[in-house]
């Protein structure tokens, strides 16, 4: 664990382990480039990141401090003739704004609780004290716990006296206590079971570091109710709340959909809402069509409508009754999947560690080495850098930067709530108003390994209009119990989390004021998928080593074998440890397919 | 019945220590005194006929000596039930860095209920020294290990029986209730392998 200099010469340096910069690093290291992962920050996976709760914590209060001044420090001293230096950025708090926590239950565990439950453990006393931890900003002193005293009692009385009289209150004690059972993810998304991230991982063969859990059901809310979205063929059989004739016309309007016909090229340009109104389905069907399955808004066009339609409809019945998949213990594992495997083949980490400067050959315009943060110069071919890494003076994007509105809340129930406590709901919240965004929302069951036993995980996630509190506390009080909302008969919101990140799709993909060698990486999109990451990937990949395979699969460890018959001691000391013979073949077609999924 | 159960194993300690050397020893009987870091495998497997009714399939993880400035991803350590923390005799700078190690697998792995995972030290190199190696008894009763062997990969000495005191741990914490994790999880299968149950067996919570 010395710390000690790092090899002085790579093929590729990147800099972020967020998904598209991970996915590029295990790309490059399968293929034989010597790769340098680094990231300033403590952690992996950059924006992607999720945490214990304890961890979130951390996170919040360096997000919520002045960023420090940054301290430039001169390397012009290492320049040798013809090289400039291109000075990068090192605050890392520009991503990441307007953050607001709000704790809504009591402090401690209630005494009769304790008295019940003597074999459980005090809070030790070095973790850290829970009101520092969350010490609010004078911007929103008034909604937190301290302040408000009759905040303090949430339990609705009506669920007291109902059947789990003694259903236990979460403390915020409890919630740091049980911290490492939380896995809270930064970005929340969803993975299409046949979108190019799921893709990706099988035919990598990265999905053996990864389990996954099928998103159960998806809701939406609508006239102040949540509502199932029947999608799947035997979900509008079971549907209670379609008529016979709404259960035909939807399964006709969706026979119809798979393929394209000269009706609905007749409506290419005019809105897909126009499109379903035609087909005079009613107000059921076209909202659970147009929100929940296509997900589009009321002005997007109905080819886009339909191919989004599509899309949903095949990846139906791949691995469940809806078309998403999440991994277990949470998005955040997936860019670490993606660095296992660089790792692996030879790619080298180094987290809290960075790079100051570029090192420009300026008779090439190249870039042809990189200064880290230790004054060392690691020679590189090519330099992979996360966005924020670049000063706005030298980026291309779509003026003005983008930014996502984001709320975690930790809640005391579901939603939903039906016989299984191990439901993953996809929620499509339509907007408010027409034109408005639409909330994208997820609620994750501890069968996730994402939250602690007795708790849900609720992710809000919409394009921002302004703060993100300010976004999102409307819906949230019209969906859960709150101070703001003490009577309302949903879930009780015990802790919650608001912050605004900068959307990624804004980076445009060419035309940076950078060496031609130097490759711009953008954070989390908007998006519901994976693909803008991936594709990202993919295109430097394709820049850099235009010939050869994007991540092909890597061999299983069970099938290599070692010629260890014919080596020994007295090997020859560069090949005498090698792997002899790696049985290095694709993977039978079926099975690269991915049809063929195990369940435990 | 025979039960067959799959164990999945670190392996951890500084650069250079020999933890691939041990590694190859214990599962392919061969020893080199070169050995490059070891590319495009993660673990190595080990299969063991523990008593009549018992198969156990261990995962050897290397730490793919690449991950060496301490920053392991999770999926390394996620869902292990042992570790064998290794040092090199001849280095005192290693075994200082044990302490550190243990401290960092204990924070990113437990098992239910938070207990560690059980870990076996190894005193590696020991065919470079004379006899006069100090007893590191009480050393692993204060920092919780469960055992310590002084082992040489070069002269196949004592990696079986630390190998086989590791398991022993791991199968005492086997016989505490498994917990169920239902639904179960899917796993995306990208090639043959009839094996890919890595956790019907063992009773491991994430980090």
């Amino acid at each position: 664990m010395a710390a000690e200099d790092l090899p002085s010469e790579f093929d590729v340096v990147i800099l972020g382990t967020g998904l598209a910069e991970s996915v590029a690093a295990a790309a490059f290291s399968r293929v034989g480039q010597r790769v340098l992962h680094l990231d300033r920050r403590s952690y992996y996976a950059a924006n992607w990141a999720s945490f214990t709760f304890n961890a979130l914590l951390t996170w919040i209060q360096q997000h919520q401090e002045e960023p420090q001044p940054e301290e430039v420090q001169d390397w012009s001293s290492l320049l040798e003739e013809g090289e400039e230096l291109i000075y990068l950025s090192q605050s890392d708090s520009a991503s990441i704004r307007n953050v607001q926590v709000f704790c809504y239950t009591s402090e401690e565990d209630e005494e009769e609780e304790e008295a019940l439950n003597t074999t459980e453990e005090e809070p030790k006393p070095d973790s850290a004290d829970p009101q520092a931890q969350t010490e609010p900003g004078p911007e929103e002193a008034s909604h937190t716990e301290g302040d408000e005293p009759e905040s303090l009692q949430l339990v609705p009385p009506a669920a007291q006296n109902q059947s789990e009289p003694s259903k236990k209150k979460i403390s915020y004690a409890h919630l740091v206590r049980e911290g490492r059972r939380f896995n809270i993810d930064l970005v929340s998304k969803l993975m299409y079971s046949r979108g190019s991230l799921v893709d990706l991982l099988i035919k990598s063969n990265v999905s053996r570091y990864a389990e996954f859990k099928n998103v159960t059901r998806i809701l939406t809310f609508r006239n102040g109710r949540v509502e199932q979205v029947p999608c799947s063929r035997s979900d509008v059989f079971a549907s209670r709340q379609l008529s016979v004739v709404e259960k035909r016309k939807l399964m006709r309007f969706l026979t119809s959909c798979a393929e394209e016909t000269e009706e609905q090229r007749a409506y290419n340009g005019r809105p897909y809402m126009e499109f379903l109104s035609d087909q005079k389905l009613g107000d059921n069907l076209q909202h659970f069509l147009l929100h929940s399955i296509a997900m589009v808004t009321e002005a997007t066009p109905t080819e886009e409508g339909l191919a989004a339609t599509r899309h949903f409809l095949r990846c139906l019945g791949r691995y469940g009754n809806t078309p998403f998949l999440f991994p277990v213990y949470g998005l955040g594992e997936i860019p670490q999947c993606f660095c296992r495997m660089c790792a692996v083949f030879g790619g080298i980490y180094c987290l809290r560690h960075s790079v100051s400067c570029l090192l420009l050959d300026t008779h090439s315009n190249r870039c042809k080495a990189v200064i880290d943060s230790r004054g060392q110069r690691i020679s590189c071919s090519h330099v992979v850098l996360e966005e924020g890494f670049v000063g706005a003076d030298r980026k291309r994007t779509n003026t003005p930067p983008r930014f996502l509105s984001r709320a975690v809340l930790i809640t005391d129930r579901s939603i939903l709530p039906t016989d299984s406590e191990q439901q993953v709901s996809m929620v499509t919240v339509p907007p408010a108003a027409a034109g408005g965004p639409a909330v994208k929302m997820v609620e994750l069951s501890p069968s996730t390994m994402t939250c602690s036993p007795g708790t849900y995980l609720v992710h809000l996630t919409c394009p921002s209009i302004g703060p993100a509190h300010q976004d999102l506390s409307p819906l949230v009080t019209s969906m859960f119990r709150t101070p703001e909302s003490p009577d309302h008969e949903g879930p009780s919101v015990l802790w919650s989390l608001f912050f605004n990140m900068a959307d990624g799709s804004g980076l445009e993909a060419e035309g940076h004021d950078l060496p031609e060698n130097v490759y711009l990486s953008s954070g989390p999109d908007a998006e519901l998928g994976h693909d803008h990451a991936i594709r990202q990937a993919e295109s430097i990949f394709q820049k850099v080593l235009p010939e050869e395979e994007f991540c092909p699969p890597a061999p299983n460890p069970e099938d290599i074998l070692y010629d260890g018959d014919t080596l020994g001691d007295t090997a020859d000391g560069e090949t005498g440890d090698t792997i002899g013979d790696i049985t290095d073949k694709p993977p039978p077609p079926e099975r690269r397919d991915g049809q063929n999924l195990k369940s435990e | 019945m025979q039960q067959e159960l799959l164990f999945k194993v670190l392996v951890i300690g500084d650069l250079g220590v020999g933890k691939t050397s041990i590694i190859k020893r214990y599962v392919h009987q061969i020893f080199s005194q070169h050995y490059r870091a070891t590319i495009g495998v993660d673990f190595a497997l080990k299969v063991l006929q523990w008593d009549n009714d018992t198969v156990i399939r261990l995962q050897l993880w290397d730490i793919a000596g690449q991950e060496r400035y301490g920053n392991m991803t999770r999926v390394y350590y996620r869902e292990a039930v042992g570790a064998l923390v290794v040092f090199d005799v001849t280095r005192a700078s290693t075994f200082d860095a044990v302490l550190k190690w243990k401290d960092d697998l204990d924070s990113k792995v437990t098992l239910n209920h938070g207990r560690p995972v059980p870990a076996v030290l190894l005193a590696n190199k020991s065919d470079q020294l004379g006899s006069q190696q100090p007893k590191l008894d009480s050393f692993c009763r204060e920092n919780g290990f469960v055992g310590w062997f002084e082992t040489s990969a070069k002269e196949n000495a004592n990696i079986e029986e630390a190998a086989r005191c590791l398991v022993e741990n791991i199968l005492n914490n086997e016989e505490s209730p498994v917990v169920e994790r239902e639904p179960a999880s899917l796993i995306l299968s990208g090639f043959t392998n009839t094996n890919k149950d890595p956790l019907n067996c063992s009773s491991c919570m994430k980090q």
